[in-house]
């Protein structure tokens, strides 16, 4: 456990790390995603989707719900955190890649990978710490969501929440999803919308685009 | 490479000014601008999709087709294909219906989104599993050593061996093991009972049918014997009406049972709607809707059921108007005058027959639920309006199953809940009636010479001529064959794994030895497969035309066009049966077979599909359903969407406006009328005595017998969800989701010294399995959770290394025919045993067998 001195110092570490190499981009319209993590029925179509999508063979998982669960017999509860790339406001991967391989785009705070130009050699892999940056031995680079810009780009939404069976899954300005405005089944008429959940990294290293409506036992205080 | 081109890429490598650019490079988009760029011949704009070509979808040509296993429902699946080759696949997005437009999904006509399972079909379609050419076996069954051979050749080889069989043998010599795997297509149906394959053998003369339907049996016969008829279901979207939802022994986070199921159900607790679980396991449904939890022990549903029903009637909580109105032999007064000396369900529960009132604290030792919370659920369901107790068929799938479904009905009907908007009188479940035959169907469509209970083929091929007839649940014949022992001498299967699904696979390894002809019809190799004669390759639903059908919820249809052509020589099951029936029987069985085809039907069959589609949508779907789309607009979108003018609930024109039940009685019969008359149970198909009111009977194995002592775990085997039974086992993507384990409760996993992750066996005295343990909090203790349908792989020694529950499962049906999937008591140690997880690693080296002439 770092102790509060220990955190003041990796953010001014980090702040430093960032200015030296990277002029962050500012994107006029930040989309996110955001997940109920209580309705969610973790069926995992989101995931098979991306993985089809993307022509993923087994291995890296742009897509992951995590189920959760804990309590004690005959006591206990469960609920499902979905993540995939948060596109972060301050992505840890993008910095890190010597190749220029990973950019934010203005139009829409998407962060995504020039496949010919990442060489492969997982440092983003290492600095993200959500895990959204995975390596394809098949190809020998770093994959990862990209929101699925084409579909965004011809009006359309993500292949996952498209999947989505339960319609808990959505994507939408990320300022609208935290101030509960965005129009979306995903959040229920009684939800409120969460920047993070437990055991979920902290928020503050990255800013991810997400929002999250919590169950009981996995809000954060 | 040369001094001098090193010299150049290690200065390139090396110079500063590429840094330079890196670093604005980052920056992304169309901004990159800076000057350092020009120099640089390779630097180029960081963009999405920079491999090319990277087709979107709206490059690729756009097909609508659905998926279509009997999983529980139907949902579309859009193929996004480049020529020949289906490059990925979407779903429903709202486009497609008519007046659709992209993101359109409102409560009268939801998108129809497709699961995980549908999402990788373009893994089981391009399979290193797919069967490409007819085979035969060269090795011993089992042993998976075939060699390819021509159409020509195999077709030849069945042909003369079934008429040498039914020459020999007589005409109950071939089985017909018929199933889901190519299932609920108009068309290409692959069902149990009447299917193509079904048709083809009775055309023929030879046919031993199987009657008893794996999945409910216990529940089917109960929804007719309480209803009359099978379609006691509403649709899905009555559930966002209910007040309190009780979900017994059902899982609809898995098995999707209705397309948007779950959906509503998520609107029913946006409505305040409660929601409680019966189940051995905390399931994932439990979480979604934060139901209350409790947890049962398997196969005692029937008990918990009469101690609510104790309840209920004892403080006078039951709708006895609605008994006095609807019901037969509920209690002494709606007794019909022919059974005045029978017993009747109250007094039954009451205990005035056996002196054995069947209260709540009876049930709680049976069922290992406390007393209170039987009552206070009892209470919660008899005094909730509209409450949906939602009877699923998992607890039905053993010894007697049926009487808990029987119970459940009971329960149903005396609280009123049956016919009502948020009631619910499942059971089986099925609500809208589709037009469901577009395939030949007429006098032909169901011969048989003799029919048996599903799960005893293996019992009386080892034990024939010494067998009885109770033994196989022989159904009764009107003529003098009525009795007789089928003297079974092959098997077919079409689109059928059954060999790896029914239960005791062990005796079914020993039975199949004794066969001549075992003829396997399916898309890939299965399990079943490795044990055929013939292995004959059958094109997917991608691959022929048909439409689909909702399964037993939804109120729509799916246009499924040959989106690409057969892989390999594969050709549709309808051909190779017309092509066997010409062989076999010349024009004239050819023709009768299939009287909208040639002789030419095996190579050219699209015109004839066509016909027979076409004919089906004027006749049927325009004709009876009134639909006011022609068939060529029809398939142009790809989709019909019904609007009904109001929600789909089973048995409201009985109860709104009187009409009869479908029973002899008119009534609902808690007494069955059928059940109650019959004096000699060996020459029914059951064999056994069935109570005629719903009683609680003790199973032969359960966590309350004595075996316990030496196998003190109950196994349960649930369907999973990233399988339908066994298919779709091949598919990396979800064995990377889900991971083939036993779930054991983390008390007893600590007594056994057993970690998530451990490698256990798990084995009775009828078979032994190899699995990782996953423990956990969310099962019952004393109950092991294995999900059937994972593809057997054995050792040796017989031991199944994959982890098939059917392996340890017992071939003793329930009387009324319920498969005891879930009867099983075992024991768990951990091993040194490898877990195979399937054929993952297999798959290629049997690849590699099958793709060559050996």
């Amino acid at each position: 456990m770092t102790s509060k001195q220990d955190k003041a110092r990796i953010k001014a570490a980090v702040k430093r790390r960032k200015r030296e190499t990277y002029t962050p981009v500012v994107p006029d319209k930040q989309l996110g995603f955001v997940h109920n993590n209580v309705d969610c029925i973790g069926c995992r179509a989101c995931e098979i989707a991306c993985k089809d999508k993307n022509g993923l063979s087994a291995g890296p998982r742009f897509r992951r719900v995590q189920y959760i669960e804990g309590g004690t017999y005959p006591d206990v509860y469960a609920y499902k955190v979905n993540m995939s790339c948060n596109h972060c406001e301050s992505p840890a991967c993008l910095p890190t890649c010597p190749t220029g391989a990973i950019f934010k785009r203005k139009a829409d705070g998407i962060v995504d990978i020039d496949s010919t130009l990442c060489i492969g050699c997982r440092r983003c892999e290492a600095a993200c710490p959500f895990g959204a940056p995975q390596f394809d031995p098949g190809d020998n680079i770093v994959k990862k969501c990209n929101m699925c810009v084409d579909e965004i780009e011809a009006g359309r939404k993500p292949y996952c929440v498209m999947a989505c069976m339960m319609r808990v899954l959505d994507i939408g300005s990320i300022d609208e999803i935290w101030r509960g405005s965005l129009e979306t089944v995903a959040i229920g008429p009684a939800d409120k919308v969460s920047k993070q959940v437990k055991n979920m990294a902290n928020i503050e290293l990255t800013k991810p685009s997400i929002g999250f409506v919590a169950h009981s036992k996995g809000k954060v205080k | 490479m040369s001094i001098e081109k090193l010299t150049q890429s290690l200065n390139k490598r090396l110079n500063l000014s590429r840094r330079s650019f890196l670093k604005s490079a980052a920056v992304g988009g169309a901004s990159v601008a800076a000057g350092g760029l020009v120099e640089m011949k390779t630097a180029k704009e960081a963009k999405a999709f920079a491999y090319e070509p990277y087709p979107t979808d709206d490059q690729l040509e756009t097909v609508v087709t659905s998926c279509a296993h009997n999983c529980g429902s139907r949902h579309m699946l859009v193929a996004h294909k480049w020529k020949d080759v289906i490059v990925r696949l979407s779903t429903d997005d709202g486009r497609y219906q008519r007046d659709g437009h992209f993101g359109k999904d409102d409560n009268e006509e939801p998108q129809l989104r497709a699961c995980l399972r549908g999402r990788s079909y373009r893994q089981r379609l391009y399979s290193a599993e797919r069967l490409l050419y007819p085979m035969m076996r060269v090795g011993k069954r089992g042993e998976g050593k075939f060699k390819r051979v021509s159409w020509d050749e195999a077709l030849t080889h069945v042909a003369s061996k079934m008429v040498e069989i039914k020459d020999t043998y007589g005409p109950t010599a071939l089985v017909d093991q018929s199933y889901a795997g190519a299932s609920y297509g108009v068309l290409h149906k692959s069902d149990q009972i009447e299917g193509l394959l079904g048709r083809f053998l009775g055309m023929f003369g030879c046919r031993t049918s199987s009657w008893s339907v794996p999945s409910y049996q216990g529940t089917t016969f109960s929804s007719r014997m309480t209803f009359g008829t099978i379609e006691d279901g509403n649709e899905d979207d009555t559930f966002a009406h209910s007040k309190l939802m009780i979900m017994w022994g059902w899982n609809p986070a898995y098995t999707f049972h209705g397309g948007n199921t779950f959906m509503y159900m998520r609107m029913a607790k946006q409505r305040g709607c409660k929601f409680v679980l019966v189940d051995p396991q905390y399931t994932d449904s439990a979480a979604a809707y934060d139901a209350w939890w409790i947890p049962i022990r398997p196969n005692t549903d029937a008990a918990m059921m009469a101690g609510m029903a104790h309840y209920i009637f004892t403080n006078d909580l039951h709708d006895q108007e609605f008994i006095d109105q609807f019901c037969q032999g509920m209690d002494a007064g709606t007794m019909p005058e022919w059974a005045k000396d029978k017993e009747n369900f109250k007094d039954y529960i009451l205990g005035k027959y056996d002196n054995e009132p069947k209260t709540p604290e009876w049930a709680a030792e049976i069922c290992g639920v406390p007393a209170e919370d039987i009552i206070k659920l009892a209470d919660m369901y008899a005094r909730t309006k509209p409450a949906a107790l939602k009877a699923s068929w998992a607890p039905g799938r053993n010894a007697y199953g049926e009487q808990y479904n029987r119970m459940a009905a009971a329960l149903q009907a005396m609280t009123g809940n049956i016919g009502i908007l948020g009631g619910c009188a499942e059971g089986v479940g099925k609500a809208w009636h589709a037009e469901a035959v577009a395939y030949p169907y007429d006098q032909y469509s169901n011969i048989w010479f003799q029919s048996i209970k599903s799960d005893r083929w293996a019992h009386c091929v080892l034990n024939y001529p010494n067998v009885k007839r109770e033994e196989i649940g022989l159904w009764p014949r009107q003529d003098d064959t009525d009795g007789q022992i089928p003297n079974i001498k092959g098997i077919f299967w079409q689109g059928s794994d059954w060999f790896n699904q029914l239960t005791n696979i062990n005796k079914e390894i020993e039975a199949i030895n004794k066969l001549e002809l075992v003829v396997c019809m399916d898309s890939t190799i299965t399990p079943s497969g490795l044990y055929a004669d013939v292995l004959l390759p059958i094109a997917t639903h991608f691959e022929r035309h048909d439409v689909a059908l909702p399964w037993y919820k939804g109120h729509y249809y799916i246009h499924r066009p040959k989106v690409i052509e057969p892989m390999g020589e594969s050709k549709t099951d309808f051909q190779v049966f017309t092509e066997l029936a010409y062989r076999i029987g010349g024009n004239v069985f050819g023709q009768a077979f299939n009287p909208k085809a040639n002789r030419d039907y095996f190579h050219i069959n699209d015109n004839v599909d066509e016909a027979y589609l076409k004919e089906w949508w004027d006749q049927k779907v325009i004709g009876h359903q009134h639909v006011d789309m022609s068939w060529d607009e029809f398939k142009q979108r790809g989709v019909y969407k019904f609007k009904l003018d109001q929600p789909h609930v089973a048995f409201r024109e009985q109860i709104e406006n009187g009409k009869a039940f479908q029973t002899p009685s008119g009534k609902i019969e808690i007494l069955a009328s059928q059940l109650a008359q019959i004096t000699d149970w060996k020459k029914t198909m059951y064999g056994y005595e069935i109570p005629y009111i719903p009683k609680w009977i003790e199973p032969w194995e359960s966590l309350n017998s004595p075996k316990t002592s030496e196998f003190p775990f109950h196994l349960i085997s649930p369907h999973p969800r990233w399988r339908t039974h066994s298919i779709f086992n091949n598919c990396s993507w979800l064995r990377e989701t889900y991971e083939q384990e036993v779930t054991l409760n983390a008390a007893d996993a600590k007594q056994l010294g057993i970690r998530t992750g451990d490698t256990v066996e798990i084995w009775n005295d009828r078979g032994r399995v190899v699995v990782p343990t996953y423990v956990t909090e969310r099962c019952m203790p004393g109950v092991a959770v294995l999900h059937e349908g994972v593809w057997i792989d054995l050792d040796s020694e017989g031991v199944d290394r994959a982890g098939n529950p059917d392996m340890l499962t017992l071939d003793e049906p329930s009387p009324a025919g319920a498969f005891a999937y879930n009867t099983v008591l075992c024991n768990i140690k951990k091993t040194d045993l490898e877990h195979r997880p399937g054929w993952d690693q297999l798959a290629t080296s049997r690849a590699h067998v099958f793709r060559r002439d050996l």
